[in-house]
């Protein structure tokens, strides 16, 4: 249904809204009922934005549950997976949303809300090993001070992406956006199917395919907070920081390229790729000639 | 009355070191005595009527342990809180008289008490304020003295009209406990029976929401009409010099002020709850009938399955370009630059010291005979700051040139104006000039 002021979509385009809300959705934010303006400009809308963002590749996505994304489907917009602390502290809030307790504070929970949520579940040891896979013997303060480190630093990414929403102080509000977190296992179908079904709509990535990503922005975040004093400022995903400037080829064409692309690969895309460059087959793991 | 600061009344609470120290047994028992006195029609209470009561009291904590022996630990610890007051005033001759103290009427006020705000509780109060606060502001107008004011206002405005004033908030208080009453209600309802909850629920967010808008729109509707009396009382008492009268005025329309506020910000942050709970309930318990989801998620994040990432956008914010300016080369740093030879100036070929001792010399050879007249005969052209430097001179040139003799206590001579000088006597030399 558009309403009479949207028309066209020229006068979506033209709403003072539209900039914003145009940015954050292809920054990845997910819009729900409390960002009231943005979602009645996306319901009002949908009409016209859905065949809008499919010409950028891109799924405008609305969820029954009350929120709307974007997903990249083809390659023009660039997407990315979220990593596996991410996944992990994301499915630990999309548990505490369904939990009455956090009813009943009006879904207001703290970091250390997830933190006890995620050692419920997964037990301190484990939860540990997850956040310092690299280690093999560590000093059990730091590591758990990493651990909390790495909660925080992974619920304000979630929060850039409007998963929850960063109140006064330590406290954040969950939003009905946690529920895709649970999508695997939201329907009837077994699990396993359900998630094969979303890996194929491009909703999900295998953790086979994202843990090489995250796995070495992981790296990169335990070689910089080693110390005491580990960074928390420091943006891991910032790491995989796209390049600034749109190539002059680009820029100048006709096709509609809003932004820098990282296109995600398959192996043979990977091999294809070597082979135009005549690179020789046997290299080495760091990328030398062998 | 002035309003004392905030952090006077904090340091003088600080240095009373004020504490209360009560288990369920004290309140249980404060509240039995309470409880007794209403019923009972009691303005106090014997030691006996204590002990009767205290071990009722006690009988419902602690079934069966020993009582007796423990009333009197526990009527002194009432008595050293100020909480059970003597007030017979006969000491030792006789068994004593106490009554629950003002302190304590309070604390067991709080816990028995249903102070809540109503719709009709709230109707009464407002009319019963617009009564008061009318017949202070007919009695303002007709104010002629200092005493009229103190009794046909202030007096109304502090106690009558600040008592129901205190009364509404008193059971705002009391609504926002039961609103989180309510809250953890939900809660309960909701992990007792989970989908079975859902129509509970909502009565209990409805018939809240529903009370909230009501007050709501009574307290914006009679605050505006409470206030224009208040400010009316407020102008008259301003215009006859009665401070006193217009600051309790002012301070009512501030509480009045509160109240009416009081009802917007609960009524937004009920609306903002009440959204929260429908929503879930909508989209989480109606879905979710067995509750199933919430234990499959829990297996996923345990581990169960493989694991997977959420994909999503991730197109780097547009990026603007500042102007770019030409960068400015800035000189290096260098010492400013000098000649390293000076050019020659001509100076006066004359010896000062030489000059001096010509001076001295005609002095001495005039007549004078103490250093005081030779020092005024050589320094009287100068200006002040330079008489004193050429002072020292002088007196050196007249210890080489002449015979100088002094009293062990040499006496403190002026010479002109501004200089004083221990003076000597001064004789040529026998050789007649300069030695």
């Amino acid at each position: 249904m558009t309403r009479p002021g949207y028309a066209q979509l020229q006068d979506v385009l033209l709403d003072a809204d539209f900039p914003d809300l145009d940015l954050a959705l292809r920054g990845g934010r997910h819009v729900d009922r409390d960002d009231a303006a943005w979602y009645a400009l996306l319901t009002d809308a949908q009409d016209h934005l859905e065949p809008f963002y499919r010409r950028y590749g891109a799924e405008l996505i609305h969820k029954a549950d009350g929120y709307y994304y974007l997903l990249p489907t083809g390659d023009k917009l660039s997407r990315r997976t979220l990593g596996a602390g991410e996944m992990l502290v994301g499915q630990a809030l999309a548990l505490l949303y369904l939990d009455p307790s956090a009813v009943e504070r009006g879904g207001i929970v703290s970091v250390e809300d997830v933190v006890a949520q995620l050692v419920a579940v997964l037990g301190s040891d484990a939860l540990i090993a997850e956040f310092n896979p690299k280690r093999k013997r560590h000093d059990e303060r730091i590591a758990q001070k990493n651990v909390r480190s790495r909660v925080a630093d992974a619920v304000r990414r979630l929060a850039g992406l409007g998963f929850v929403e960063a109140q006064d102080g330590e406290k954040l509000r969950l939003r009905a956006s946690l529920l895709r977190f649970a999508e695997p296992v939201r329907g009837l179908s077994a699990p396993a199917e359900a998630l094969a079904k979303l890996v194929a709509q491009g909703e999900v990535a295998l953790a086979d395919e994202a843990r090489e990503d995250t796995d070495q922005r992981d790296d990169e975040g335990e070689d910089q907070g080693e110390g005491e004093d580990q960074g928390e400022g420091e943006d891991p995903d910032e790491e995989d920081a796209v390049p600034d400037v749109v190539p002059e080829p680009a820029r100048s064409g006709a096709a509609p390229v809003v932004g820098p692309r990282v296109i995600e690969r398959s192996d043979e895309d990977l091999d294809e790729f070597d082979a135009e460059l005549g690179a020789d087959d046997d290299l080495d793991d760091d990328g030398s000639p062998g | 009355m002035s309003r004392r600061a905030p952090e006077d009344v904090i340091a003088a609470v600080a240095a009373r070191r004020l504490s209360l120290d009560l288990g369920p047994l004290d309140v249980c028992f404060l509240v039995a005595l309470y409880v007794r006195g209403e019923g009972a029609q009691l303005a106090s209470f014997t030691e006996v009527q204590l002990e009767d009561v205290f071990a009722q009291a006690a009988a419902a904590i602690e079934p069966g342990a020993e009582i007796k022996r423990r009333a009197a630990p526990a009527i002194q610890r009432l008595r050293d809180q100020r909480l059970l007051a003597r007030v017979d005033g006969q000491g030792v001759v006789k068994a004593g008289e106490f009554a629950l103290s003002r302190l304590a009427t309070g604390i067991v006020e709080f816990f028995l008490e249903e102070d809540i705000l109503t719709r009709e509780s709230l109707s009464v109060l407002t009319a019963s304020l617009t009564v008061a606060i009318t017949s202070v502001l007919a009695a303002a107008r007709i104010a002629s003295d200092e005493a009229a004011w103190r009794d046909g206002v202030l007096g109304p405005l502090r106690i009558t009209i600040g008592e129901l004033v205190a009364g509404i908030e008193r059971r705002q208080r009391g609504l926002d406990l039961q609103q989180e009453d309510f809250q953890a209600e939900i809660r309960r309802l909701l992990e007792a029976d989970w989908f079975g909850a859902i129509e509970r629920c909502q009565g209990l967010l409805e018939s809240t929401s529903a009370t909230l808008r009501e007050l709501n729109d009574m307290l914006l509707r009679d605050a505006s009409s409470l206030l224009s009396l208040l400010h009316d009382v407020e102008e008259l008492a301003l215009g006859a010099g009665a401070d006193e009268a217009a600051g309790a005025a002012h301070r009512l329309m501030d509480q009045v002020d509160r109240i009416a506020a009081w009802g917007t910000a609960r009524q937004r942050a009920w609306s903002e709850y009440f959204q929260y709970v429908h929503r879930y309930l909508r989209d989480v318990v109606r879905l979710d009938p067995t509750r199933a989801l919430t234990q499959r998620l829990r297996d996923q994040l345990a581990g169960a399955g493989q694991r997977f990432a959420l994909t999503h956008a991730a197109a780097a914010p547009i990026r603007i370009l500042r102007t770019v300016a030409p960068v400015r080369t800035k000189p290096p740093v260098v010492r400013p630059r000098a000649a390293r030879e000076r050019e020659p100036v001509a100076e006066s070929t004359e010896d000062p010291q030489a000059a001096l001792d010509a001076k001295v010399q005609a002095s001495i050879d005039g007549g004078a005979a103490a250093l005081s007249t030779v020092t005024h005969d050589v320094t009287a052209e100068l200006p002040g700051p330079e008489r004193f430097i050429e002072a020292g001179r002088v007196a050196g040139t007249v210890a080489r040139l002449a015979r100088a003799r002094s009293a062990i206590e040499r006496p403190w001579v002026a010479v002109g104006e501004d200089l004083v000088i221990e003076d000597w006597a001064v004789t040529r030399d026998a050789r007649g000039g300069s030695r």
